[in-house]
């Protein structure tokens, strides 16, 4: 674990404002898919030096939370923040490429980085009433200058959110990771289990909110050729993905002349 | 009544394109996405109104309580600037934006939520996930492909097709069959979450299990914990709970001596 010296705050700085930058396209701005954690994460561990850090914690964290949906008022978790700062947390704690124990140490923050987010986010949402009240209040060409400020004002508070979030994330990851690494031996190896299993419990959340079924045939017919696939003709993953996929549509086509 | 020269132009429309990309900048709970609507109007109304008591007037009438999927909401907004144009020249005067938003904002919301945030999003990911979890470097690139073909196309596709129409709604749900093809991203969905699972051996060095099994068995207990995890779920286990679980299992498991 390197030092906190001057390049470390740098780079914490740095992701921040990234994260900041990211962040907006979370609500405020485009919604162009870019802060999902699956995008998020892999370029934060790209520019840190570590993309496998940001694979993993991507991969992880977009399965888990891919279907937490902004429905109405529900404020979701921030997957932006947690997924970034999880990254940047394995990538800074092993300059040089993390280990899998402690990027699965990293995916485990996320879970108290959670109800955090959705705290400030909810804040941020919360303190935006004062800024269309203030337009509501106004009359004539003041009116139109307070709606364009009411804006800028909303991205900046977004902004500012998820920057504060990660100053405050990282390094305390950063110090959490300090920790871990004095703990007994059978903790870091299971952290390297954690990892390889995530995904499952991932894919596994999201069967659970697209089908009413506990045992879908669907899965059932991706899994079998995926199986086929790779097993007998050792084709490659994208070709075995892409026979999966036409396999779904297929059976989509199939339930859908059936009803 | 204005000129011909206030008429609404596809440069205008693109201006409230690019200013309804920030529709949600200012998202409050009790007015949600209200100040956005009004901002993206507000070129248009100025273009149309050029008496400054008009144009405020008008502009408290798009300050009314908003809220719908954020990509549908385009179909509005054009809808909106045909309706505020035709009222501008005079055409029609029982023309209503404030009635038009209110009556079609949510069934456009459950519409665009379950199109968008409930289907095209979890397959881009799920496609975008599985091809990363077999080290596929250029995975993101694709997610963002396949959710932004979609997206840009149809939020700009709409915001033209409300003004074309005057938020005729009836048509754009003909032409395009959101719910049949919600459906069947969803099952694709859940064949390529199938494929993730079976696909287990081809994984990355860092998700592979390291297990004297053969690939077969490995993916089969990989399906077994999903079916048992959903069961779990099912029964209220949240993915947050089902994440801290496994971690105290495997903690047990390390503590034993089994690592995977």
């Amino acid at each position: 674990m390197p030092a906190l010296n001057g390049h470390m705050i740098l780079s914490i700085l740095g992701v921040a404002v990234l994260c900041g930058i990211i962040g907006l396209d979370r609500t405020a701005a485009g919604q162009f898919m870019v802060s999902q954690p699956i995008v998020a994460a892999p370029f934060t561990g790209w520019l840190l030096g570590d993309v496998t850090a940001g694979a993993v914690v991507g991969v992880t964290l977009e399965l888990l939370w891919v279907l937490d949906l902004p429905v109405g008022s529900f404020v979701p978790a921030d997957a932006t923040v947690c997924s970034i700062s999880a990254t940047a947390i394995a990538a800074l704690a092993a300059p040089g490429g993390a280990d899998s124990s402690v990027i699965g140490f990293s995916l485990l923050l996320t879970v108290p980085m959670v109800p955090v987010t959705m705290r400030a986010d909810s804040m941020v949402r919360s303190a935006n009433s004062y800024l269309v009240d203030a337009v509501l209040n106004a009359s004539g060409v003041e009116m139109e200058t307070l709606l364009s400020r009411a804006q800028k004002r909303g991205l900046l508070r977004f902004f500012i959110k998820s920057v504060a979030l990660c100053c405050v994330f990282i390094p305390l990851g950063l110090a959490a990771v300090l920790v871990f690494r004095h703990l007994p031996g059978f903790v870091p190896a299971a952290m390297s289990s954690f990892v390889k299993l995530a995904p499952l419990i991932g894919v596994a959340s999201i069967a659970r909110k697209l089908s009413i079924l506990t045992v879908d045939r669907m899965v059932i017919a991706g899994f079998a050729v995926a199986i086929c696939l790779s097993l007998l003709v050792h084709a490659q993953a994208p070709v075995v993905l892409l026979f999966a996929a036409v396999a779904g549509w297929i059976g989509a086509v199939y339930r859908e002349r059936r009803t | 009544m204005n000129g011909e020269h206030n008429r609404v132009s596809i440069r205008d429309l693109m201006k409230v394109f690019g200013r309804a990309l920030l529709l949600q900048a200012s998202w409050s709970f009790d007015r949600m996405q209200t100040a956005g609507f009004a901002y993206a109007l507000s070129p248009v109304l100025k273009k149309l109104y050029p008496d400054p008591q008009q144009y405020e007037a008008r502009l408290r009438v798009h300050l009314e309580y908003f809220n719908t999927q954020p990509y549908f909401a385009s179909f509005l907004i054009g809808a909106a600037v045909k309706l505020e144009q035709d009222r501008a020249e005079g055409r029609e005067s029982e023309a209503d934006p404030a009635g038009l938003k209110a009556s079609l904002m949510a069934p456009l919301g459950a519409l665009g939520d379950s199109f968008f945030w409930g289907s095209l999003k979890p397959m881009s990911a799920v496609a975008a996930a599985a091809l990363l979890v077999t080290g596929s470097w250029w995975a993101p690139f694709l997610f963002l492909f396949l959710y932004n073909t979609w997206h840009v196309g149809l939020r700009l596709g709409m915001l033209l097709w409300g003004y074309a129409g005057g938020g005729n709604a009836v048509e754009l749900m003909s032409r395009y069959p959101f719910t049949r093809m919600a459906r069947r991203f969803k099952i694709i969905s859940l064949a390529l979450l199938g494929g993730i699972v079976g696909s287990m051996p081809m994984w990355r060095q860092e998700f592979k299990i390291t297990t004297p099994l053969p690939d077969v068995a490995v993916a089969g207990a990989g399906l077994t914990v999903i079916v048992a995890a959903v069961a779990v779920m099912r029964k209220g286990g949240s993915p947050v709970k089902l994440m801290l679980g496994l971690a105290a299992l495997c903690l047990a498991l390390a503590y034993v001596g089994v690592v995977l």
